[in-house]
């Protein structure tokens, strides 16, 4: 096996296996070509991934299992893409989580060949990509904070943020305020007007 | 109980009963008790005025156009969707019972066709609600929140909507003519040259603000019922002692039924203070909020230049489609009202005795931005009043709210004297008010009826909230019912009422607005209780109720005896049976996790739940499997925070298999969207982007996809199988910060307020390792607002945590915008 000039590349290696797998047609936004590779997808020099159709695996239930086994211990990242495409899922799908579960793979599920094809170039687009746009640098002005902050009483929503914030002020007025002051803005009822006061006003331990 | 395919026959199944009996209110028994006696019913009509008519109908085309494009969707059935439909709040449920199948693969537009109906239906339901100024509010609040989403804001008619909200409050007027009535009060205006003058057609054309105000109808006609009332009784009074007939029966209670308690609260202001002052008190404090956001406004313009201005006028405006780049002049038109609105909040706030110190920072800035012709006429009609100025402006606002309500002044003597020369010329000025504005006649005539009615109201009066749900009618036993808001099930309980008290002699107020979509429901509302009744008797004709159903009781109760036996023999079967039999599977939960109902599954499914605070994790399924459950929200929700990284990073840290769950609802469609929307390149924002990237930046993480909440129960026993029981106290230690050492092993779900604490944990400075503390150190978050910055920063642990939170707490709100 080639293995340097493989893991150097920028295009995804496919398995002969994977021939005739409609899949392929939608990988668009990254290159690939066949290659002797044991995996089915090969997405960088850790990273490699097994296609399986839930459809498939009901009629081959063991084929995952042996599968994952030729892998050995390869890749660092090992991704089992599953494709959903029967109707009852939870029985198959239990048995491919387990399999992935105590074989040290990551299961992702997908609904389309689409969605597969989409999983596949994300992987390989992202192979050196931080992860800052999931580490979530939350928006940090004033609104979306105290949108945040306010819609996690249930029910209460941007509107009522806006009509409690132009009432009273401020968060800390807002915190303060009576029941009847709350009830007497517009747009919030009866329900919601006892969520607030009861968040601001019950304690933090009901019982001591 | 109609709504559904044979819901009464499973509903009876279920409850094992077999009898269903109807009694609808056209049977002839049911009709003829509760009309024995009937009670005294006026019907009226108030018409409602133009402007109303007008949101009315424009509300209505709005929502014709969405049902329209909802239509084209082709994704619902478009039998149900008609306007009247519309109407009704389970409008959204029969909605959301076609849609939520496929929810997740609905295109946005669709989406927000969905919750606009929704917004426009509440916008209905409020216009007969709440009066001119706080309906504007709303609409204000509702356009800063939407605008950038929704479509039906940007339609035609809606734009329509918003002007004659305003024209209902204030109008805004441009012509030289009537400035002089605009400059006798203050309050009503203040002519200004605004700086971009130069810009407008007519340069030298001074821009004022005219207070409309204009009163609910409903109003005058309940004020004039209860002045009716009053009468009748005074009359029987009268005669009855002659007669020497049961004065209890006069003194019987008036009870007024609106919808909630702010328009409870707003019409009992409206009877003792008279409507004049409650609308005076409710445009003020409209003002004051907008003078705020202008405080803000104009700071920002400080710091920022102009960049941003055109685009916040236009919004507030109403204008969103075209702002001052397509249209220089309507902008500015807009921004000359805008700076008259301001003139009159700036009035308003420098007579309102507490913020008449000089040195408030929004007063300051609105200075700024007053010309020098205003400040100058400012000043003038100060100095005419008086020398000091804070005191007169004080006095000048107690004449003003006291206006015409005979509430005793609670200023002293001296001033008292000057109050009621001043009182005196503002009424006459007043008159002319509104003898100028449109609704002139019929102001003055409420004016007329006001006073008496204010004075001579001994009747005791009770406000009733339909949505407090309170059996009011057997408590307070009225004798005058005045229905404000119709509303169908309270009809039906003073129905009852009245047939259960046949000695009492009952009058029921109907209060409608004419044509307005009140009626219509209401209406709407009997038809449907009459087709519910009709289509149930036609389903309990062919109902089909198994004969056997007191032996399926039994049943049950012998299946529940097999599956036991069974289980025993299996066990008995197996080798190691007795072991497993003796050791219940266990599993850790995290107390915030009993918000949810997967607790409850997975202890009906057999496993011994042991809540605790969990650092790491929700749940705890061995010494190795530490599981991280989201919901499809939660999902979106944690990755754009950044909260789920943050929890795998730990999960990573200290378990070896760190699972997460990502758990799909029974009932909604089991993806994440459709092929069609996935779009042809790689893009940050899509889900899948973003949990590739997970997956990538911690490989070991395994994630779980379940179906529904049954599913997960399944997988967590079959993933509990051969591993060993979680350590309890070891799963509480996790992640725990090791100076504080505390196990917190009897902590239980319903000890916690929640919703507190996960708004606590969402405040700015607050993290994962102080936030405890900080419960601990004060009881509410209403005390936690009230902490000064030295005691917060001993909770947190730090001063710029501290300071951070508290800052955020007292953070002027940027005002509508």
């Amino acid at each position: 096996i080639s293995t340097n000039s493989v893991q150097k590349s920028n295009a995804i290696f496919v398995s002969h296996r994977q021939k005739g797998n409609p899949l392929l047609k939608h990988i668009r936004n990254v290159k690939w070509n066949f290659a002797e590779v044991i995996p089915d997808y090969v997405l960088g020099q850790n990273t490699c991934a097994l296609y399986l159709s839930l459809r498939y695996h009901l009629l081959h239930p063991d084929y995952l299992y042996y599968r994952i086994r030729e892998l050995q211990k390869n890749f660092r990242l090992r991704v089992v893409l599953c494709h959903v495409d029967v109707e009852d899922v939870v029985k198959p799908l239990l048995e491919v989580t387990r399999t992935c579960l105590l074989h040290d793979c990551t299961l992702l599920c997908a609904w389309s060949l689409e969605e597969c094809g989409r999983y596949l170039e994300t992987i390989k687009v992202y192979e050196n990509k931080p992860a800052d746009i999931i580490q979530g640098h939350m928006d940090s002005d004033y609104l979306s904070r105290l949108n945040h902050a306010l819609t996690a009483v249930r029910r209460v929503n941007k509107t009522d943020v806006v009509t409690l914030g132009s009432t009273f002020g401020s968060l800390s007025h807002i915190m303060d305020a009576s029941v009847e002051d709350l009830a007497r803005c517009p747009g919030i009822g009866e329900h919601k007007v006892k969520r607030l006061y009861d968040t601001f006003h019950e304690p933090f331990k009901r019982v001591v | 109980m109609v709504s559904g395919f044979a819901k009464a026959e499973r509903i009876m199944k279920c409850l094992f009963v077999r009898k269903l009996h109807l009694w609808p209110r056209f049977q002839v028994y049911v009709s003829q008790e509760l009309e024995r006696n009937p009670p005294e019913v006026v019907d009226i009509k108030v018409p409602m005025n133009s402007a109303m008519k007008g949101i009315q109908k424009a509300i209505i085309e709005v929502m014709d156009a969405c049902l329209k494009e909802m239509r084209k969707t082709n994704k619902v059935d478009v039998e149900d969707l008609t306007v009247e439909n519309g109407l009704f709040k389970s409008f959204d449920e029969i909605i959301r019972r076609q849609l939520d199948p496929i929810w997740h693969n609905l295109g946005k537009k669709t989406k927000q066709l969905v919750s606009d109906l929704k917004t426009l239906r509440k916008l209905l339901d409020y216009l007969v609600r709440y009066d001119a100024v706080t309906y504007l509010k709303y609409l204000d609040s509702l356009r800063v929140s939407e605008s950038f989403r929704s479509v039906w804001i940007f339609a035609e008619s809606s734009y329509k909507i918003f002007e004659y909200a305003k024209k209902r409050v204030y109008h805004f007027a441009k012509s030289e003519a009537s400035i002089s009535s605009g400059q006798n009060e203050s309050m009503i205006g203040k002519k200004r040259k605004s700086k971009e003058s130069s810009n407008v057609k007519e340069a030298s054309g001074g821009v004022f603000l005219q207070e409309i105000l204009e009163e609910p109808p409903k109003w005058k006609v309940l004020r004039d019922i209860l002045v009716e009332i009053e009468e009748d009784r005074k009359k029987q009074a009268s005669s009855s002692e002659f007669a020497g007939a049961n004065e209890d029966e006069a003194g019987g209670i008036v009870l007024v039924a609106c919808k909630d308690e702010h328009s409870c609260m707003q019409l009992e202001d409206c009877i003792t203070n008279g409507p004049k002052k409650v609308m005076r008190g409710e445009w003020e404090k409209y003002l004051l909020s907008k003078v705020e956001l202008k405080g803000q406004q104009g700071r920002h313009k400080g710091s920022k230049k102009k960049a941003k201005e055109p685009k916040g006028f236009g919004i507030l405006d109403g204008v969103v489609p075209r702002t001052g780049k397509e249209d220089g002049e309507a902008s500015s038109i807009n921004k000359q009202e805008n700076d008259a609105l301001l003139a009159a909040a700036s009035a308003v706030r420098s007579l309102s005795n507490k913020e008449a110190v000089v040195e408030d920072p929004c007063r300051h800035v609105v200075d700024n931005e007053l010309n020098a012709e205003g400040r100058k006429r400012g000043k003038s009609k100060k100095s005419l009043q008086g020398k000091n100025s804070d005191k007169q402006s004080k006095t000048l606002c107690n004449s003003k709210t006291s206006d015409k309500s005979q509430v005793t002044n609670p200023g002293n003597e001296g001033e008292r004297i000057d109050d009621s020369t001043i009182a005196e010329d503002v009424v006459d000025e007043g008159d002319q008010r509104t003898l100028l504005s449109g609704t002139g006649v019929l102001r003055r005539h409420t004016e007329d009826v006001c006073p008496d009615a204010t004075t001579n109201l001994t009747l005791p009066v009770h406000f009733h909230a339909l949505e407090s749900d309170l059996c009011i009618l057997d408590i307070l036993k009225p004798s005058v019912i005045i229905v404000y808001h119709p509303d169908i099930t309270f009809v039906q309980e003073v129905e009852i009422y009245n047939s259960e008290n046949p000695l009492k002699k009952l009058k029921v107020y109907f209060l409608f607005y004419e044509d307005s979509t009140e009626v219509q429901k209401f209406e709407a509302s009997i038809r449907r209780e009459n087709g519910a009744f009709e289509s149930l008797i036609r389903q309990k004709s062919m109902m089909m109720i198994p004969v056997n159903l007191d032996d399926h009781l039994l049943g049950v109760n012998s299946s529940i005896d097999l599956q036991s036996s069974v289980a025993q023999n299996t066990i008995t079967r197996k080798a190691g049976g007795r072991k497993e039999a003796e050791k219940e599977m266990q599993v850790i939960v995290d107390m915030r996790e009993f918000m949810s109902s997967l607790p409850n599954v997975l202890h009906q499914k057999g496993l011994r739940i042991i809540p605790v605070t969990l650092e790491v994790g929700d749940y705890i399924l061995s010494p190795s499997i530490c599981v991280e459950r989201k919901s499809i929200q939660d999902l979106f929700g944690s990755f754009t925070s950044g909260r789920l990284y943050h929890q795998v990073e730990t999960m990573v840290r200290y378990y070896r298999i760190p699972v997460l769950l990502i758990e799909f609802s029974q009932d909604k469609s089991f993806s994440f969207q459709s092929a069609s929307d996935l779009g042809d390149d790689v893009t940050p924002n899509s889900i899948i982007s973003k949990l590739t990237l997970l997956v990538m930046h911690f490989p070991r993480l395994r994630i779980v996809w379940s179906r529904s909440l049954h599913a997960t129960a399944e997988i967590f026993t079959s993933l509990k199988a051969n591993q060993d029981e979680p350590d309890e106290a070891k799963a509480t230690r996790v992640g725990v910060p090791s100076e504080d050492g505390i196990v917190e092993n009897d902590v239980r779900a319903e000890n916690y307020n929640t919703s507190a604490v996960e708004f606590l944990r969402r405040l700015p400075g607050v993290t994962d390792s102080n936030y405890r503390t900080i419960m601990d150190g004060c009881n509410s978050l209403a005390d936690l607002a009230l902490l000064p910055v030295e005691k917060l920063a001993d909770m947190m642990g730090g001063q710029k945590a501290a300071r951070t939170l508290r800052e955020f707490l007292d953070a002027k709100y940027p005002t509508m915008l």
